[in-house]
């Protein structure tokens, strides 16, 4: 028996040292330093440099609302085109359902790099596709790398090209779960499709699509290889710059570990406090 | 039953005429990206509207050769990739054996401490992982740096954990009783059973590690370690850089991963929707 | 082959107590069986002898050893599992062999083993198949024969049958006893069915909430169940209960009145501290033992409910007013459907007195 104890241990014990070093020590270490002036040799406790700072510095309060905007407007949108893709999915009628999951899941496995790159020419003003397809229809071009609006709207349309499929792969796993005999029953009551859908389905996802908004808005916090490659480091002139790229900069390119940790911790606090106000919600109508 | 069979055609017709165009936008970038990596440059900034492959790629390879060791980077992010999958693996499939298992002090501190953590911003340890590594280790620009640090991803963990536990216990009770030892009972009868999930598992890990960019970006600069996606993604954005070049860079990284993709498919799959069931 | 014993052996989960002061010997070669209702302790009580569960306090001995602190693997024993925890990936002749090859068994031997259990269960066409390609019936006997291979001192089983179907169960009950037979070996099995228990055991071991309610031979339970638990578990269909209420007190003797049955007064001989006047009693009677009216002790009249008739024998469930049901074997006839009462006499001697707490009365 004791000996089974040991074995648990031995089990456990070459992730945990890799977890302590690599995740739990960093997590208590950059909290510290988020208290820090680390622009000084030795780092002195100085929370006006860093959270002190936070409150008073323009680029900012730019970063947040960026990110803010995108993750309003991109994650309800993502979310409702997942849900929609999932259900025309599911569907028995539907023929070629491999390469329809195909098409919407592939994004995924593509990396950021690589479809960072191809978004950047497709948009461009002068040779992208986009524009010149937009022109052909009468559209005028549009500059998707000078203007704000554009350049923010060329990024949620990235993000969701890329994270929708994703979304609507779990979703669909939920669907699936549905038991058919639910919807037989509803039939035989001559509840109409469409009803249906508002009154079964719906609720019974309702957790999941909680859990894919959480995660999502986890992940759009975190948004940074996108403006750092698509819209040229936060370009027109911050004008895309989000908390991770704003993060980056101060930590990497300027090395104010400090600074950056204070900014990483509000990511954190921001990404939990939205993801309980929407589990909140949706413990709360059931 | 005639009107009905007419109403599903209807069904049917609609569902496709939304479902169809959908798609195609959807698999469009991934087009364009093989028709821009089969271009001349001298074609991807005329003004008329390409939409068909043409037949430059060696031709853009070689030009992105130029910019940049693209082959030499893509070889390093294999090797990253897939010794980072295999530890991995069996990393967190031993802690979620232990935590799936078996009863010992501390089990519940540990499921706590990773699930309460799992969801929090990478940002919030990467400038410390940063200082260790690079700066206290004096390990940037090696292999292990860019292998060991990213290990401590817990997914595999509650995955591996949740495989294990669904097994019957009784299977493990019965070698127990014949004096199998801890370690045989993992290595002879656990982990074959496991193997689809760990399958899984090493294709998510494999898929995020090949794409992974903010870390090999921190801590590699030498052209000697460099991943492909640094690589790329320090070209992107240059004034003088053939965009062929680049897309031709973009589908050399993309392509193994699609063929990955379609041949286990199921596995994907199963995996990303695994992740949702708690 | 050796034999067992528990002393005072208890197991609990902080306050909670699984197995409350288990004490049993367990002679060589001896067949014993533990039932009780699920929930009892039954299973875990063989785990603590298997060493797959903790024991908080006392001593198992098996043979002269003290084995609280011995691994599972080192007790000299093999268990059967409820599941039969076959090794899905392996082929059935891995399953057998496996513990063998891990524990580094010398190679022929581990042949001559696994060739012996293949004679004795005759399962030598089955050697190359996966457990998913095997019926039941069949897993049941691999999990057998990869018991049987470690040739140990004790076999345990857990609930082997509870998993097949109701043919099945009385033939592989029948092969496990023939079994035991050859094997010689000491067995300790764990069911909830009491007719497995009846009919496998030289002893049987009922247990309720932890506790051992009683020990002994299966015919010794059935007729003199030590109370009224035991009455009604042992027994199929169960033993009927009516309350009863104490009228008159002699020496050697008492009066009781069922109040649930039209006030019907009989006496019964009682040897022990007989319980005091006005004292509610519950007096057991099993089917079997009814007979035609004024044929024993006591007349009772009831109306007919359901009459199940299975050829040999025949059940009357019967009703009363007050809501207590009787179940009545009539060997002799066929029932009449026509009629709605019945009146039946219970035999003397085979009426058994339990008090309140459900403690029997002798």
């Amino acid at each position: 028996m004791h000996l089974r104890y040991r074995a648990a241990y031995g089990f456990l014990a070459p992730y945990l040292l890799i977890f302590a070093v690599f995740w739990i020590w960093p997590i208590i270490s950059s909290f510290i330093m988020s208290f820090q002036n680390t622009r000084v040799n030795p780092w002195v406790f100085n929370p006006g440099a860093t959270w002190g700072r936070l409150f008073i510095d323009p680029a900012f309060y730019n970063a947040l609302k960026n990110t803010m905007i995108i993750l309003v407007i991109q994650v309800p949108v993502m979310i409702t085109l997942a849900t929609i893709m999932a259900v025309l999915l599911n569907s028995p009628l539907l023929k070629a359902k491999g390469l329809f999951r195909f098409a919407f899941f592939a994004p995924v496995v593509v990396g950021e790099v690589a479809y960072a790159a191809v978004f950047r020419l497709m948009f461009n003003l002068d040779f992208g596709i986009i524009n010149k397809l937009l022109l052909s229809i009468g559209i005028p071009a549009v500059s998707w790398f000078s203007e704000t609006p554009a350049a923010m709207s060329l990024l949620i349309i990235a993000v969701t090209w890329r994270w929708a499929g994703y979304n609507a792969i779990i979703i669909l796993s939920g669907l699936q779960s549905i038991p058919e005999d639910v919807y037989e029953a509803a039939t035989l009551d001559r509840v109409s499709k469409v009803k249906q859908f508002i009154h079964i389905t719906l609720p019974l996802l309702k957790p999941i699509i909680v859990f894919c908004v959480v995660l999502s808005i986890i992940g759009s916090m975190q948004l940074f290889i996108e403006p750092m490659l698509i819209t040229n480091r936060g370009g027109p002139g911050g004008g895309t710059e989000t908390l991770g790229l704003f993060l980056y900069r101060q930590g990497f390119a300027s090395s104010n570990f400090g600074y950056a940790s204070s900014i990483a911790y509000t990511m954190a606090v921001l990404a939990i406090l939205i993801s309980l106000l929407n589990m909140w919600i949706g413990r709360e109508a059931k | 039953m005639k009107s009905q069979s007419r109403s599903t055609l209807i069904r049917s017709l609609s569902l496709h005429a939304v479902l169809i165009p959908l798609a195609l936008i959807w698999l469009f970038p991934l087009w364009m990206m093989i028709v821009f990596a089969t271009m001349p440059d001298s074609g991807i900034f005329n003004p008329q509207i390409v939409l068909l492959p043409s037949t430059h790629f060696i031709e853009n390879v070689a030009n992105l050769q130029a910019d940049t060791d693209f082959i030499h980077a893509l070889m390093i992010s294999f090797g990253v990739a897939l010794t980072y999958t295999i530890l991995s693996v069996l990393l967190t499939s031993m802690a979620g054996w232990a935590l799936a298992r078996y009863n010992f002090v501390g089990k519940s501190l540990v499921v706590a401490v990773i699930l309460g953590t799992i969801t929090l911003p990478y940002f919030v340890v990467v400038i410390p992982q940063f200082i260790m590594v690079a700066r206290e280790f004096k390990l940037a620009n090696t292999w292990i740096a860019l292998i060991v640090p990213p290990l401590f991803n817990s997914l595999g963990v509650l995955f591996m954990r949740q495989a294990f536990s669904m097994m019957p216990a009784d299977l493990f009770d019965a070698a127990r009783v014949e004096g199998v030892s801890e370690w045989q009972i993992f290595l002879r009868i656990a982990l074959p059973l496991a193997r689809p999930t760990m399958a899984a598992l090493a294709i998510i890990l494999f898929l995020a590690s090949w794409n992974n960019y903010l870390w090999p970006l921190l801590i590699s600069s030498k052209p000697s370690v460099m991943t492909a996606p640094v690589a790329l993604g320090s070209l992107v954005g240059l004034a003088k850089v053939s965009w062929g070049g680049i897309m031709a860079g973009a589908v050399l990284l993309t392509a193994p991963i699609i063929v990955i993709f379609i041949l286990l498919q199921r596995h994907f799959i199963a995996g990303i929707s695994a992740g949702a069931v708690k | 082959m050796a034999e067992l014993s528990l002393k005072n052996v208890s197991k609990s989960f902080g306050s909670y107590e699984i197995i409350r002061n288990a004490c049993l010997d367990i002679a060589d070669g001896e067949f014993v069986v533990f039932v009780g209702p699920s929930g009892c302790g039954k299973s875990t009580l063989l785990r603590m002898i298997a060493g797959l569960e903790h024991i908080t306090h006392g001593e198992i001995r098996i043979g002269d050893e003290v084995v609280n602190d011995v691994e599972p693997a080192d007790r000299g024993i093999a268990m059967v599992f409820q599941s039969y925890a076959l090794y899905p990936h392996m082929t059935v002749e891995e399953n057998l062999s496996f513990g063998l090859r891990m524990t580094g068994n010398p190679k022929a031997d581990t042949e001559r083993r696994v060739q012996r259990v293949v004679d004795i269960l005759q399962i030598r066409e089955l050697m190359k198949r996966r457990p998913k390609q095997l019926s039941g019936g069949q897993r049941q006997r691999v999990a057998i024969g990869r018991a049987i291979v470690r040739e140990p001192r004790v076999f345990l089983f857990d609930e082997p049958l509870s998993n097949l179907d109701a043919e099945l169960r009385v033939q592989m009950r029948v092969e496990i006893s023939r079994l035991h037979k050859e094997l010689g070996t000491t067995m300790i099995y764990v069911t909830h069915d009491q007719t497995e228990a009846m009919t496998l055991a030289n002893k049987i071991v009922v247990l309720r909430g932890g506790n051992i309610e009683q020990i002994g031979a299966p015919l010794d339970l059935y007729d003199n169940p030590a109370n009224q638990f035991v009455a009604g578990f042992v027994g199929s269909p169960k033993m009927n209960f009516m309350s009863a209420e104490v009228v008159g007190v002699e020496t050697g003797n008492v009066t009781l009145m069922l109040s649930n049955q039209g006030n019907v007064r009989l006496t019964l001989p009682l040897k022990d501290t007989p319980p005091a006047v006005g004292d509610k009693v519950t007096l057991g009677v099993r089917p079997e033992h009814f007979t035609n009216a004024d044929g024993g002790i006591a007349n009772l009249t009831v109306k007919v409910d359901v009459a199940e008739h299975l050829g040999n024998t025949s059940y009357i469930y019967a009703n009363v007013a007050s809501g207590e049901q009787l179940i009545i074997e009539r060997e002799e006839s066929r029932h009449d459907k026509t009629r709605d009462t019945l009146t039946v006499a219970i035999k003397s001697s085979h009426a058994l007195l339990f008090d309140s707490a459900g403690n029997r009365l002798q």
